[in-house]
């Protein structure tokens, strides 16, 4: 039996085909959100070292979405099935901004979440220009409502605004030698400037700078014992929690009796689950969700242990996105609009009061500032006792 | 004195990891003559498999590294058969096309297995040893003894045992040996066999003073052709020699230089090595 000869040329030109017949479809699919579907976009890290962080906020506006759906949402009489669609960038800020412009163009998505600032600013040069869509930022970086974009609604606290009282809770006693163990990454070092700042205002002695980046050491025993060699009375450190919680073990099993000052990407609730909770004595953070008594806390609670997992626990990524997605939905309810970017954005003051109980979670907004930032009043940090007790102190937020 | 105690055992427990892994690499290299870039994925599977072993099975922890590295000296094999015996004659960019490729399907499968968060896996190997005032702790200890007992036992494999002389043979003159009787292609299964066995036991040994995650390889892999580069491609002792001169030299740049010097200390070494002495430490590399 002879073996049958395919022209190498012939192949080509059928993968090509078959590709081009693959794309088409695919667009046509893609393209194809019905006239009753509302479509909200989200770009984040799915993959890669961010990919757990990127995860959680999917989840969390996931949750929100399946809760809106369950409730039903009307927007100018007309009953709709909102709809969440993930691309992965890889936390690239280049690939965020090219997957909020597809989102945009081709699901029609009116609002695109996007959970890192390189993404974010990337994706503000194209907001407001061809393609018109409004950008739920979720970054503490202040960076990225100070650029005057009309269509950027701002999601968490910016971190400004935890320096100053973290810095007052732990030098009450007269700590004055900071240690700076903070993580390499961009976002870590303007934090580790911030804090140097504050620390050095108030007389304080900064000690030598000894970030590394979390993701890359294969043994923090070094970086911790070059950190405690100098004897800080206070160490600022964070970067996801894990390894945080990881180093911050380190430093206890070392010896370390002093403070710890934790940049908000450190969890509570994720540290307690990877060390003994008893090393996290004295230390100041964000506040763990579980321990707002807000009216829908317990269901969101509950619905992240039902439908996503009960292995991890329900963090701030995952609780203000959860409100966020709300707020978009609720947005586009009292302006009766599903695809005016604009006026979504412009009836969001009202919205955020219309937003049903069981979204308010974890300090749910009671305002949106004129640059765009979602705020809470009632901020509040938290401080873990040397007894292993949390008390909460409250976060003046700075005037946008 | 205490933090140079402190951190020269820190810098012998980190060296023993990147001995063992880097060891693998350089056998690779030997062999075949490629740069395998997914050695450092199966790094991170073999802490996986570990992990899978002592939590999730729950046998004790040093047969769940035994089982671990039986499981990756399977995937090694598999990974040899199925990538790069099928590109044994094509151009070497094709090896290194395909490797990169290795490497995110490696990834990839942990992540949908494992998923992206961080896991943690406790050694039954707790507390810690004053050593003139330093605070060691024993999974450090255990790390260097481990890699020690485990760089000697391969040392005897391969200089004495027939299996191991035939690696050796093979790195040395591919088409003598073959014409002696040395199969290059059985030999080629039973090196990547070996380093994927040797990459496990390193993991399994960091993975408790560390975290699992699956991009834990990327900065390891970077590290391990670092060591190799400047120990000389393809060379047992330099991969040693290299592994540890590196760890040390990362540990000491940053204790008294500055922490981001030490994260770049291997870069440095690289750039230094090609300019002084491309051959390495050890120029064993044979040009073929």
């Amino acid at each position: 039996m002879a073996p049958m000869r395919i022209r190498p040329g012939a192949t080509v030109t059928a993968a090509v085909c078959a590709g081009v017949l693959l794309a088409t479809s695919a667009c046509g699919g893609g393209g194809g959100s019905g006239s009753d579907t509302i479509v909200i976009g989200y770009s984040g890290p799915l993959s890669g070292g961010a990919a757990a962080y990127g995860k959680n906020i999917q989840d969390g506006l996931q949750l929100a979405i399946d809760e809106l759906n369950n409730q039903g949402v009307t927007v100018d009489g007309e009953q709709y099935r909102v709809e969440l669609r993930s691309l992965d960038d890889q936390y690239a800020p280049d690939a965020a901004a090219t997957n909020a412009q597809r989102l945009a163009e081709q699901d029609d998505a009116a609002v695109v979440f996007i959970p890192h600032a390189g993404g974010i600013q990337a994706a503000q040069e194209l907001n407001s220009s061809r393609t018109e869509f409004l950008l739920g930022a979720y970054s503490s970086d202040p960076k990225i409502v100070e650029q005057g974009n009309e269509l950027t609604m701002m999601i968490p606290p910016s971190f400004e605004s935890y320096a100053e009282p973290f810095v007052d809770k732990l030098t009450r006693n007269g700590e004055s030698r900071l240690g700076l163990l903070g993580t390499a990454s961009e976002y870590g070092q303007e934090w580790t400037k911030l804090v140097t700042q504050e620390w050095k205002s108030r007389g304080g002695q900064v000690l030598s700078d000894n970030s590394i980046d979390y993701g890359t050491v294969s043994d923090f025993a070094g970086p911790v014992s070059r950190t405690l060699a100098e004897n800080p009375d206070v160490i600022f450190l964070g970067g996801p929690s894990q390894p945080t919680a990881v180093i911050i073990e380190e430093a206890r099993r070392q010896g370390y009796e002093g403070s710890f000052l934790l940049m908000d990407q450190a969890k509570f609730e994720e540290m307690e689950e990877f060390t003994d909770p008893k090393n996290l004595n004295d230390a100041i953070g964000v506040k763990p969700v579980r321990n707002y008594d807000d009216p829908g806390t317990e269901d969101l609670l509950d619905a992240y242990a039902e439908k996503v997992t009960k292995k991890r626990p329900v963090t701030s990524e995952v609780a203000l996105n959860y409100q966020s997605a709300a707020i978009v939905v609720a947005a586009m309810e009292q302006a009766g609009s599903i695809d005016d970017p604009t006026a979504i954005r412009e009836a969001i003051p009202d919205a955020i009061g219309e937003v049903g109980e069981q979204f308010h979670v974890s300090g749910f907004p009671t305002e949106i500032t004129d640059a765009g930032h979602l705020r809470n009043q009632d901020l509040e940090a938290a401080y873990r006792t040397p007894d292993g007790e949390y008390e909460y102190l409250p976060i003046e937020q700075p005037d946008e | 004195m205490t933090l140079f105690i402190q951190q020269l055992f820190d810098g012998l427990a980190l060296g023993g990891v990147y001995c063992l892994a880097a060891i693998g690499l350089t056998l690779i290299f030997g062999v075949l003559r490629i740069p395998n870039l997914a050695h450092g994925t199966l790094y991170m599977l073999g802490a996986y498999v570990t992990y899978f072993f002592l939590v999730t099975v729950g046998v004790p922890y040093v047969a769940a590294i035994g089982l671990a590295a039986v499981v990756l000296a399977v995937i090694g094999v598999l990974l040899e058969r199925v990538v790069f015996h099928p590109l044994r004659n094509a151009p070497h960019t094709h090896h290194m096309i395909a490797a990169v490729g290795a490497m995110f399907f490696f990834q990839a499968v942990a992540q949908a297995i494992w998923g992206a968060d961080f896991r943690r896996m406790d050694s039954p190997i707790s507390g810690s040893v004053t050593i003139l005032g330093a605070q060691i702790s024993w999974q450090r200890i255990v790390i260097v003894v481990t890699a020690v007992i485990v760089l000697g036992l391969l040392t005897w494999f391969i200089k004495r045992s027939i299996h191991g002389q035939t690696i050796e043979a093979i790195e040395q003159d591919r088409t003598g040996s073959s014409l002696v009787g040395i199969s290059p292609s059985r030999v080629s299964m039973l090196t990547f066999g070996l380093a994927a066995a040797l990459a496990t036991v390193a993991a399994g040994l960091v993975a408790p003073i560390n975290l699992l995650a699956p991009t834990m390889g990327d900065a390891l892999s970077l590290k391990v052709f670092a060591i190799i580069i400047l120990g000389g491609l393809g060379s047992l002792p330099g991969a040693i020699v290299g592994g540890f001169t590196l760890a040390l030299a990362e540990v000491m740049t940053s204790t008294y230089v500055s922490a981001a010097a030490g994260e770049g200390i291997a870069f440095a070494v690289i750039v230094l090595v090609l300019a002084i002495r491309p051959t390495g430490l050890f120029a064993r590399a044979v040009q073929r």
